[in-house]
């Protein structure tokens, strides 16, 4: 087990190291810094001047000396400041996270107390109203696009009910009812788009257990139908869904730039938006390392709980 | 059970009620995906005033105003940016040495006038060179440390004036300063380099805000701070989330400002912005079309509504007239004959638009200008434009492409529909090249750029001088149109050296003349759009060329809540 972690942690490092290259070169790519867009548009900067910042800033530098210098800093974990507004990105990065963590968290607790109950009610009940009804709510999560459904919910808060979320942000530990309220809209958005894929996989994979011969066998015994269903088929049936849901993680933080506009919330998404738009290179890279490191570490989290769901799993 | 407002307003909606329009809302979704409404026919007059006349009643002290913003400033220091996310603020926490006049004080939306704001007085030598600045005296910086209510005195000018001029954004204008002189603490003598009969109007510009050496010398950049002389205290600016201004209880206009906090709310999202006004978490915002409006008055049937009337546009087709094909005249006319304009006022903005054109009308005649006043090449005459077209040597028409950024949804309509008509029209070809601000911007600023542009001019400073002289002479750095015709170089030299207002406008009108005759610029059309607000509010109009919610922000000063 332990062997197979450290495997993974140092497979994990070239992953990293290709991510790397891929965002500073992608940044670099793109015409046009953040110089240009703090200090142009009033038309008056000169080249002079615009160079000398440059220098200051050590944009003037050759790529390799930039990624270099990136890297270390990255490695010593000290990410240095962002360039438009000379915030150290740690503070930054100390702001936003714990607004896209509330909000994914709420989103996948939201998601998943949707989608294992209809998807198993789905399953139990298969080819009645039920069961289409839970497939019509599965597609439409697949089909409602974030900004579609944020926009719209938004807006008809308003309409009819006079109310939309409190704007901005209150921290959890300042006004935790605020921040329910400013939460529980956009993480019921996204979790429903979260909770799509999530119910037809656990209606596909509860339904094939249901199928297998120690379920009959189950049921045969005398068993009643919630231990059936719940401890003995849902508990197996739960490996596909693990998966689905750890490789919807990545989906989630994507949906949580668009409901983070909608909803005002500061968060990762906003934050990263905002940085490329205005080419805040040290800021976009940090962002993409930081997600990366996530999504690698959750993609071990998932194949770590498989063992805990089926205990034949075992890791070499 | 009721629901709690942002400032304690206790909205009644049962839960009887709540159940019923949460079933409701659910087939609302669904109804709205299935069926859009139409949008309004295209109007030609809207039914909201155009100036909404200060309050007769006396004003009211306190209270909080709040308004939902596009806007979040990247960073405080006036010397960096020029952004609105700044000066949708800057303006109320720092003063000018000169002021337009707030809402209350004109007399109609048009109305120019300057007043004094730190300044006293002013005057200048009769060759425009040398301005003389007579400060109020008894004023103080905000109680705030390092400030502590230090006295504001004609050093800080001088400080402040220099500091422009050594770096940032404002460079080009403060470097116009030969020298400044400090005669005594409440009087500064500015030495320009050449002679221009609008320094104090420069000075007005919202962007000329005065802040304090201590915050400068102790942090090295303004990023962070921001302390200055105005009627609010910046308390609060958390980036991505709110703005919280508090009344500065020792403003030197006794008795002002009169509502205790203003708190902007960064909210980036439209729908969003619209919402929060709907439920009275937004004073008052900005929205741009009448069937907008219409839609607000739904649910805010007492809301109140000021027609803006833009008298200049930022946007219109840049050309690289100073290559070819673009560097003959007869091409560039033709391209404006052979583009409808009015079409786009009527399609994409509703009929509640305007023709479109550079120098605000404001400056040179009274009211808005006609069709008929741009002259023979602004008229749309397809078959005209096609033989002159011929004429310049292209009988089938050419390639070229167009790069622009959307500032905004109606723009890219407005882009495929001059695409459609120079087609139709000329045979030309146009490659549209849809862009993200930063690529746009820095290929727009290098004005090394071929073919077109979807060019604009920014909003930040609006007098005559900026409008003519600093986007139009050919040597000016803010010339991103390339204009480059001796005529409009001298007639813009000789403007800023006219002291006479009346021979100002005549010479402003010859420059705008001279423009439409030689498409120097080929504007286009761009919405009015509205300010709405809530029944409550006091004094908030906007003026020409100065939002309340934008570079108009020190207008809050006056605004006070009637509830």
């Amino acid at each position: 087990m332990y062997k197979y972690v450290l495997r993974r942690i140092f497979l994990a490092v070239p992953v990293l190291l290709l991510s790397s290259l891929i965002v500073f070169g992608l940044m670099r790519v793109m015409p046009g810094d953040a110089l240009t867009v703090l200090m142009g548009e009033s038309g008056n900067i000169g080249e002079k001047e615009l160079a000398k910042v440059r220098k200051d800033l050590r944009l003037d530098l050759p790529y390799y000396q930039q990624y270099g210098l990136w890297l270390w800093q990255m490695v010593s974990l000290r990410p240095g400041d962002s360039l438009l507004t000379g915030e150290p990105i740690a503070v930054s990065l100390g702001k936003a996270i714990p607004v896209t963590l509330e909000l994914a968290a709420l989103a996948m607790i939201l998601g998943l107390a949707l989608a294992i109950p209809i998807g198993v009610l789905s399953a139990t009940r298969q080819d009645t109203a039920s069961d289409y009804a839970g497939r019509v709510v599965a597609v439409s999560g697949l089909s409602f696009p974030d900004f579609w459904l944020g926009t719209l919910v938004i807006t008809f808060a308003a309409i009819w009910f006079h109310w939309i979320p409190p704007i901005g942000y209150t921290s959890l530990w300042d006004s935790p009812w605020r921040n329910l309220q400013q939460f529980l809209l956009p993480a019921a958005v996204l979790g429903f788009r979260l909770s799509a894929a999530t119910m037809r996989m656990t209606r596909s994979t509860v339904l094939e257990v249901l199928r297998e011969d120690y379920v009959r066998t189950a049921w045969a015994k005398g068993l009643g139908g919630r231990i059936v269903v719940y401890k003995h088929a849902l508990k197996n049936a739960l490996i596909p869904v693990v998966t689905v849901v750890g490789g919807q993680l990545g989906v989630l933080l994507a949906g949580a730039v668009v409901i983070e506009t909608i909803f005002a919330l500061p968060g990762m998404g906003r934050l990263t938006v905002e940085a490329i738009q205005y080419r805040d290179y040290p800021v976009v890279q940090t962002n993409v390392m930081l997600v990366a490191a996530i999504l690698v570490s959750l993609n071990l989290a998932v194949d770590l709980t498989y063992a805990w769901l089926d205990p034949r799993i075992r890791y070499r | 059970m009721p629901t709690q407002g942002p400032k304690g307003m206790h909205r009644g909606v049962s839960r009887r009620q709540f159940l019923r329009r949460a079933g409701g809302t659910a087939v609302g979704l669904g109804a709205l995906a299935l069926s859009r409404p139409p949008r309004a026919a295209a109007q030609s007059t809207s039914p909201y005033p155009e100036w909404i006349p200060a309050s007769t009643k006396t004003a009211k002290r306190g209270g909080t105003l709040t308004r939902a913003s596009a806007w979040d400033p990247p960073v405080l220091d006036p010397r960096l940016t020029q952004s609105v996310g700044l000066y949708q603020f800057a303006g109320l926490t720092s003063n000018r040495l000169v002021r337009y006049v707030f809402p209350e004080e004109a007399s109609g939306p048009v109305d120019m006038a300057l007043k004094g704001d730190l300044a006293e007085s002013w005057t200048s030598s009769p060759d425009y060179r040398i301005w003389t600045f007579k400060l109020r005296q008894g004023v103080k910086w905000q109680n705030v440390a390092p400030l502590n209510g230090r006295e504001f005195t004609a050093a800080d000018v001088k400080y402040c004036f220099e500091a422009f001029a050594k770096e940032g954004v404002q460079t080009f204008n403060f470097k116009e300063i030969e020298g400044i002189e400090t005669p005594d603490k409440y009087t500064v003598r500015l030495h320009m380099q050449t002679p221009n009969v609008f320094v104090a109007h420069s000075l007005a510009e919202p962007i000329a805000v005065i802040f304090p050496k201590e915050i400068l010398e102790e942090d090295g950049d303004l990023k962070k701070r921001q302390i200055g002389t105005g009627p609010y205290i910046l308390k609060e600016h958390t980036r991505k989330v709110r703005v919280v201004l508090q009344r500065n209880p020792d403003y030197w206009d006794k008795g002002r400002p009169y509502v205790d906090e203003y708190i902007i709310l960064i909210t980036p999202d439209d729908a969003t912005r619209k919402a929060a006004f709907r439920t009275k978490q937004a004073d008052f915002i900005w929205t741009a079309s009448p069937s907008e409006v219409e839609a607000l008055r739904k649910t805010n049937p007492d809301l109140v509504a000021q027609s803006y009337h833009n008298t200049w546009v930022p946007w219109g087709v840049a050309m690289a007239q100073d290559k070819p094909p673009f560097n003959d005249v007869r091409v560039r006319r033709a391209f404006a004959m052979a583009i409808d304009r009015q079409k786009q006022v009527d399609t994409v903005y509703e009929g509640h638009g305007i023709l479109g054109w550079g120098v605000p009308y404001i400056y040179y005649q009274d009211k808005r200008p006609t069709a008929e006043q741009f002259g023979p090449w602004w008229q749309y005459k397809p078959a005209e434009a096609k033989k002159l077209l011929a004429e310049a040597g292209h009988p089938n028409g050419f390639s070229t492409t167009l790069f622009y950024y959307e500032y905004f949804p109606q723009m890219t309509s407005q882009v495929q529909l001059v695409q459609a008509e120079l087609k139709k029209n000329l045979n030309v070809d146009v490659k549209i090249t849809k862009m993200d601000y930063t690529t746009y911007y820095g290929r727009y600023a290098d004005l090394k750029w071929e073919g077109l542009c979807w060019g604009f001019q920014s909003g930040h400073a609006v007098g005559v001088d900026e409008r003519t002289y600093q986007y139009m002479h050919s040597k000016s750095t803010k010339n991103f149109f390339r204009v480059n015709d001796p005529q409009i170089d001298e007639l813009t030299v000789k403007l800023r050296q006219t002291p006479d207002p009346k021979e100002q406008r005549v010479i402003t009108k010859k420059i705008v003349d001279r423009e439409y005759d030689q498409v120097a610029r080929l504007w286009m059309p761009y919405d009015n759009g509205f300010i709405v607000a809530q029944p409550h509010m006091r004094n908030h109009a906007s003026i020409a060329l100065r939002r309340t919610d934008g570079y108009g922000s020190p207008h809050i000063t006056r605004v006070w809540l009637d509830k």
